[in-house]
């Protein structure tokens, strides 16, 4: 895939959450993670990539194209894109088959046939078909992020943006949602991913990008940021948390 | 054990209060026979009451879906028009705005019908209220729900109408209820206007017989035979909406 960002900034009032970031991945890039310690930028860049926030200067080129500024068009835009966030992705009144269908059948259009098919057959792939007519609050959290995993691959995302997917769950819950994300980049799709999990990243990602206070201090495949990053606060805080 | 003993002697007193109430109730002398010229009088206001409530819960709905829908907008004029509604309704006396709706605003464009003012007053308080429950209704959904709607690609009418309004509905009911409630008794206030409903029939029943009790005793039950059906009916929805389990 290819995303490029020149000078990309985002400040909420007085707070720089992203400030002057510029990318380059190529094609070769099938799967992007960006890391770092929390508050560092890693979620607003991840949002302003995929089109959920507009930001305060710079450009976004995917694939060539320049992401458009307005909230209109960049709506089209999201609606191409499938996202995953820490939690409560879900919506806690309807069933998890209506959360999967609601979005195919209004911002996509879908016939509602075709979008009941179709959350079957993912849920059944996902090993989620007989929870299709519980609530969400009847679902464990693995469950739930599973779910909102089809819900957004339903509709064959460009990019699948996934924001700390996993932060919220237990350990055996975020093996069961990990072991999904990483067979999903096995078959090719298309990933921008923020995470604190480093072994997942250095094993699934081809690029990985390290932010802090809104900045890149480091980017470059996962072989050469985890084993010989240049920076020493990219080695710190690397050898502090694979440690364990 | 504490717990139990307290919540025995708590349940004791009061089923001797409602003892007590009922026995001073139904130990009183009454002289019914002295209001029965007046039981047509007394229905014809009940179901008079019973029009002007049901009327004026529609229109206040949706003057108070309005109202919300102007704080919410964003834009500075709807927004600031809308609070500034709110606040001098909710500031003001109901009894002085049926005054001041009838007498002169009513009264300047040439509108007479009292029932009708009656109806658009009570509306407009009732509304101001119901605005701000369902403001706080709106306002109390996570903002993770707006961002996972924006990030599916609703617009802004489809979030309202498919995801944040069906989880506030559920939210609004109770307080709702209540509101509605208080309009219906708050609707006794159009006596100042000369509407005949239930409490005015009652006050000229008292008026003309000397009998307090026997004029006024009707209007508990009167009054409880219109606002608890609204309380067994929003439960009955609260259960229908509820999707926690």
């Amino acid at each position: 895939m290819s995303i490029k960002t020149e000078s990309l900034t985002k400040h909420y009032g007085a707070t720089k959450a992203v400030d002057g970031v510029t990318l380059d991945c190529d094609d070769n890039v099938r799967v992007l993670a960006l890391i770092g310690p929390s508050g560092g930028g890693k979620s607003t860049l991840l949002r302003l990539l995929g089109g959920l926030e507009i930001p305060t200067a710079g450009q976004v080129w995917l694939d060539g194209e320049k992401l458009p500024l307005s909230e209109v068009a960049l709506q089209a835009v999201r609606r191409q894109h499938g996202f995953l966030f820490q939690s409560f992705n879900l919506f806690p009144h309807l069933s998890a088959r209506e959360n999967v269908v609601l979005p195919l059948v209004t911002a996509h259009r879908w016939e509602r046939p075709r979008a009941l098919a179709r959350a079957e057959e993912l849920s059944g792939r996902f090993g989620l078909l007989t929870h299709l007519d519980k609530k969400p609050g009847q679902l464990s959290g693995g469950q739930q992020q599973r779910f909102a995993l089809v819900r957004a691959l339903a509709h064959e995302p460009r990019l699948l943006l996934l924001d700390e997917p996993t932060s919220a769950l237990d350990p055996e819950m975020k093996a069961e949602v990990l072991e999904l994300v990483s067979e999903l980049c096995r078959s090719g799709q298309r990933i921008v991913l923020t995470t604190h999990e480093m072994g997942f990243a250095r094993e699934s990602a081809d690029q990985v990008v390290f932010l802090t206070e809104g900045r890149v201090v480091e980017s470059g495949s996962p072989e050469h940021l985890f084993t010989q990053a240049s920076t020493t606060q990219v080695r710190d805080l690397l050898a502090k948390v694979m440690r364990w | 054990m504490a717990r139990i003993v307290l919540n025995t002697i708590l349940s004791l007193l009061l089923a001797a209060a409602f003892v007590l109430i009922f026995w001073v109730l139904i130990s009183h002398h009454y002289r019914w026979e002295a209001l029965a010229p007046y039981r047509g009088n007394l229905v014809a206001g009940w179901l008079t009451t019973l029009g002007i409530s049901l009327a004026a819960m529609a229109l206040s709905v949706l003057i108070g879906a309005l109202l919300t829908a102007g704080q919410l907008s964003g834009s500075l004029i709807p927004a600031g028009l809308s609070r500034a509604f709110v606040e001098i309704i909710r500031g003001t006396p109901l009894l002085t705005q049926i005054l001041i709706g009838y007498y002169l605003v009513a009264n300047a464009i040439g509108w007479d019908d009292r029932i009708g003012v009656g109806i658009v007053i009570l509306s407009c308080f009732s509304g101001a209220y119901l605005s701000e429950i369902f403001r706080a209704g709106i306002e109390s959904i996570p903002a993770s729900q707006w961002l996972s709607a924006k990030a599916i690609g609703l617009d802004g009418g489809q979030t309202y109408r498919l995801v944040i309004i069906p989880q506030a509905l559920r939210r609004v009911l109770p307080p709702a209820a209540g509101q509605f409630a208080n309009l219906i008794k708050d609707s006794s206030l159009l006596f100042v206007i000369s509407v005949h409903e239930f409490t005015m029939q009652a006050r000229e029943a008292n008026a003309n017989s000397y009998a307090t009790f026997e004029a006024y005793l009707p209007l508990v039950l009167g009054y409880f035979l219109l606002t608890f059906p609204i309380s067994l009916w929003s439960r009955a929805l609260e259960r229908r909406f509820a999707y926690e389990h």
